[in-house]
């Protein structure tokens, strides 16, 4: 009997092949056997070829296998071991283990089978966790934050770093050219340009902000790069959809994180599991019910397990791990009175 | 003569118009949403006009559209945990990697109809034909890390191919 219970599914374009016989299943099921099994000859495969010529049915069965190694084929291998051996088939340290080895075998495993090249041509780019430092061929240094991309174009009239997610530092000095090039950061909402100077961007969401250290930046919106902002040491802004905001007093914790800290001052609790979690692999995330909570303190980003683990001491929260990689920070039940 | 499809057509609209709404009712009641269940609603008269030929014969028309519903839940419920486990797994990709939201779709399609053909599949030899035709290991591998005999191994790809032939689209 035919199960195509689902009305959508992907299958539909492709012609129907005709039912066969459990019987004729069987039989074709054992020549895949056999010819799979690396020690098949020569014989086996024109016994194997007679067999399909013998009956129509047959045929059909031998297409329909066919069809099913096509599909099997599309599934990148530890994607599919994740969802199809799932946790609920099977007992939750299995599940476990599967999800990990998806991580281990992740990255070789993916590239593998990736087919559009485009958001891997990056030239520099870091990990959920990791801090990478970049020196640049006109001596100025760039800090990735983690999980961000960056392109480096130097080119003979400007010096151009094209940032395509997340945070950088950029330690940028004067250019030892006969003719001095601007060196400009360019985002989605617009450029930031510099000379010699120390600053940060972080592009998040619709926004990208950018304040300084040292020296001065000035900030072109793509919305309208004709009215440039001009920053100095000490003053922040951001680049938006309707342009570049007024300049105010830059946060002081702003470059906390070049070592390795994230800073919160009565911070909502929700916003602090999105600003760890951009620190893991994986999600963090809050239940509503805990939102409401704020958290203070200097949190080292290097062990956000160990900060985790350490929340319940501070705050009436409970960390549940479903797996290391899905975690919420939910209310603690009240204590048994 | 009556036209014996018009009289199965109207028999179809008979039982929609007796029944729709009790079993939009039923069905919200297990599902918890009222949108779910009135998909589900409609994907069971879909399964009745497909085999109208069969209301001829029907005594206990709620029973027979339960036993529809009960089906097309069963799979609801399998398709929604295929889409949970796939969302969490694609949250471990790192973002450079993950796939493109037309790759994600085609992926989530194809494994919702691979797990479909494996339904009936009996768990060990569910992961035995995973773990072949997915990971590439040898059965000599699968049977090492099942912890049974090779000709365990053997019987349930033998099983796993002959379920996907019977099952395949």
């Amino acid at each position: 009997m035919h199960h195509g219970v689902d009305l959508r599914g992907a299958g539909e374009a492709m012609p129907e092949l005709p039912p066969v016989e459990r019987s004729v299943a069987r039989e074709a099921a054992r020549w895949l056997l056999r010819l799979g099994s690396g020690r098949a000859t020569d014989a086996d495969l024109r016994a194997c070829e007679r067999w399909r010529a013998s009956k129509a049915e047959h045929e059909h069965a031998w297409q329909r296998a066919q069809r099913v190694n096509e599909r099997f084929g599309l599934i990148p291998a530890a994607l599919g071991m994740a969802t199809l051996n799932r946790p609920e088939l099977n007992s939750r340290r299995a599940a476990l283990k599967t999800l990990i080895a998806l991580v281990v075998a992740g990255p070789a495993a993916w590239a593998a089978w990736r087919v559009d090249p485009l958001d891997w041509t990056a030239d520099y780019r870091s990990a959920p966790g990791e801090r990478r430092e970049v020196a640049l061929a006109d001596g100025s240094t760039l800090l990735l934050n983690t999980a961000s991309a960056v392109d480096v174009m130097f080119g003979s009239t400007v010096r151009l770093l094209r940032l395509r997610a997340g945070e950088i530092a950029v330690h940028a000095v004067a250019d030892t050219a006969p003719q001095p090039r601007p060196f400009v950061v360019r985002t989605s909402l617009g450029d930031i340009e510099a000379q010699a100077s120390r600053f940060c961007v972080r592009q998040e969401g619709g926004l990208c902000r950018v304040s300084v250290q040292e020296g001065r930046v000035r900030l072109s919106s793509a919305a309208h790069p004709r009215s440039p902002v001009s920053l100095a040491a000490g003053e922040q802004s951001s680049l938006m959809d309707e342009g570049a905001s007024a300049p105010s007093a830059a946060d002081p914790h702003a470059s906390d994180w070049q070592r390795g800290v994230l800073y919160a001052n009565r911070m909502p609790l929700t916003a602090f599991a999105t600003e760890l979690g951009r620190y893991r692999p994986g999600i963090l995330r809050c239940d509503p019910e805990a939102a409401h909570l704020r958290i203070s303190g200097a949190f080292q980003v290097r062990d956000t397990d160990a900060v985790l683990a350490a929340l319940p001491a501070t705050l009436p929260v409970q960390v549940r791990y479903r797996t290391p990689y899905w975690v919420t920070i939910a209310l603690r039940a009240p204590a048994e009175a | 003569m009556p036209n014996p499809a018009v009289a199965a057509s109207d028999n179809v609209h008979l039982l929609y118009r007796a029944h729709h709404g009790w079993l939009h009712g039923w069905l919200r009641a297990k599902l918890g949403n009222s949108f779910d269940a009135a998909d589900l609603a409609q994907d069971t008269f879909v399964r009745v006009l497909r085999h109208r030929h069969e209301l001829d014969a029907l005594r206990e028309p709620r029973a027979y559209l339960t036993t529809i519903a009960k089906r097309l839940l069963l799979n609801h419920h399998r398709r929604r945990s295929v889409e949970q486990a796939y969302l969490e797994a694609l949250a471990l990709v790192p973002e450079a990697m993950a796939p493109s939201a037309e790759q994600r779709l085609i992926i989530l399609e194809t494994l919702l109809e691979i797990d479909e053909m494996l339904a009936g599949l009996s768990l060990p030899a569910r992961q035995a034909f995973l773990m072949a035709q997915l990971e590439g290991l040898s059965h000599g591998e699968i049977a090492a890390r099942l912890n049974v005999s090779l000709r365990t191994v053997h019987r349930y790809i033998a099983k796993g191919y002959e379920q996907c032939i019977m099952a395949s689209i």
